[in-house]
């Protein structure tokens, strides 16, 4: 088998939209519940996140080779980005549940509630969970030296303030289910920030890298021209970011409207950065 | 070939061996004899090939050549792949050094052969044969040692190290263009290869410290 080598950069072709969907619905989920926690919002907030985190979770089975084993990815913590992101997930799932449950009225025979020593326990392990559920992804691709793209400190950061944002975009989605006034001015406040950060963010990443090596030049272009870069222009900058922040100032009214465009760029974006992950030359390049 | 015992007798440190393999690339010719070696003695899936060589042309006529790399898994010092396995399927084994995957333990993320720099991990989607499902004897007995759904790699031949053989690829190359030994032992034939020819290990400034070796 007589191939080429060194005609083309290959991009990678092992993670694709499962992993991208799963990714979002982690960060989404996680977020959610730091929002949840941080803006006080009514408990169906937080049930939505821990479904979010369920969700992801169950994406994740789907896209595993031998989804019987899953156990087993708990078995390397101290070297493992996913290992670590998995135990954080399962943890937020039980810490989660039980910090929430007590909220629902077919549970309201728990002996602990926000009020109780243990609620608070429960709840300051699901949001610290939660933080590692929104931030472990960045650095499960960050890990990888194959791909300059990726290696990067920048991409776990990049990560985070993603969920962040997704988490404030459907905030603002579950609004009208009864978030009140008072708790969503700040979180329209925080997505208009947000979106400037992520902004911010992406443009640091694409200029360091657009002078990098060639690897991380190729992801550059790629996330410029073709198919992939009107994804990326159009659906994570356009319609993720400034159409959602010119909603923001200028219709606040429409504050639903720019967190559904949040959450679509918040699912574009991830997909970019898995299809633009590009390997490092074969070596007489 | 000495075997692991013997080689970690012999090499005089007392350290346990570290199989490399120096590459030839004014020995090859591109002959694909390795590449099919592997087949046979490992009995891959259509279409995965954990040994290749890549081909690239070079110069302008009437000075243009073909000039060949033989790739595969470079059984990294510091192999990227096996910190990412979330579940020790991959992983260094001690008596030699040798870069193995526990088939029984891998649950197919994917997370090493993003990991790998030199795009030589696979997972083979199901168990095909290459006349179709029906395998024929000899696939039914090799596909034993791999399962669809889980990443599989070049395992050095570790069951031919075993028994105090060269790996497949080394023993049919026709040009001696592959050179296999125990990177600890300096009077090695590989070891003394590597001091007197010019050597490059691939992307090592990766730090993945690979045990193979192409001799220019």
């Amino acid at each position: 088998m007589t191939q080429s080598f060194a005609v083309e950069l290959r991009g990678q072709e092992e993670w694709s939209w499962l992993v991208a969907i799963d990714l979002f619905l982690g960060g989404l989920g996680g977020g959610l519940f730091l929002l949840f926690k941080i803006f006080s919002l009514p408990p169906f907030v937080g049930l939505v996140a821990l479904a979010l985190v369920i969700l992801g979770a169950l994406v994740l089975f789907a896209e595993l080779g031998q989804p019987a084993r899953a156990w087993r990815a708990i078995a390397r913590p101290l070297t493992s980005w996913i290992s670590r992101g998995v135990i954080a997930v399962s943890l937020f799932i039980a810490a989660g549940a039980l910090s929430v449950a007590p909220s629902l009225s077919i549970f309201s025979f728990l002996p602990w509630n926000q009020a109780t020593t243990a609620g608070t326990l429960l709840g300051a392990v699901a949001a610290i969970a939660a933080f590692f559920v929104a931030l472990y992804p960045g650095f499960v691709l960050s890990a990888s030296p194959s791909i300059p793209f990726w290696n990067s400190p920048l991409l776990p950061v990049l990560f985070l303030f993603s969920s962040l944002l997704g988490a404030a975009g459907i905030a603002l989605l579950l609004s009208p289910l009864g978030i009140p006034g008072g708790a969503l001015e700040p979180i329209i406040a925080l997505a208009a920030l947000l979106i400037a950060a992520n902004l911010g963010l992406v443009a640091v990443h694409l200029t360091t890298l657009s002078r990098s090596a060639e690897a991380a030049r190729e992801s550059v272009r790629r996330l410029n021209r073709g198919t992939l870069g009107w994804t990326f222009k159009l659906g994570v900058v356009l319609v993720g970011m400034l159409l959602p922040l010119s909603i923001i100032a200028w219709l606040p009214s429409s504050a639903i409207l720019a967190g559904a465009l949040i959450l679509i760029g918040g699912l574009l974006f991830r997909y970019c950065i898995l299809k633009a992950g590009v390997y490092v030359a074969f070596p007489l390049g | 070939m000495a075997n692991n015992k013997d080689a970690a007798k012999s090499n005089g440190n007392g350290k346990a061996p570290r199989w490399g393999m120096a590459i030839d690339l004014k020995r090859c010719v591109g002959c694909q004899s390795c590449t099919l070696a592997c087949k046979a003695e490992n009995g891959t899936p259509p279409g995965i090939f954990w040994m290749r060589v890549l081909s690239k042309e070079e110069g302008t006529y009437p000075q243009a050549r073909t000039v060949f790399l033989p790739i595969r898994c470079n059984h990294c010092d510091d192999p990227p792949c096996v910190p990412v396995c979330p579940t020790g399927a991959s992983y260094k084994r001690e008596q030699d050094n040798l870069v193995l995957i526990h088939q029984s333990k891998c649950i197919g993320c994917r997370a090493c052969i993003v990991a790998c720099p030199y795009q030589v991990r696979f997972v083979a989607e199901d168990s095909k044969g290459y006349y179709g499902k029906k395998l024929t004897p000899y696939e039914e007995e090799h596909y034993q040692r791999w399962q669809p759904r889980t990443v599989q790699k070049c395992t050095f031949c570790a069951h031919r190290i075993d028994q105090g053989l060269e790996p497949a690829c080394v023993q049919t190359c026709p040009t001696r263009a592959l050179v296999c030994g125990d990177l600890n032992d300096p009077e090695s034939e590989i070891s003394r290869l590597l001091r007197q020819r010019v050597n490059f290990p691939p992307r090592a400034e990766l730090g993945t410290q690979p045990s193979l070796f192409y001799l220019t």
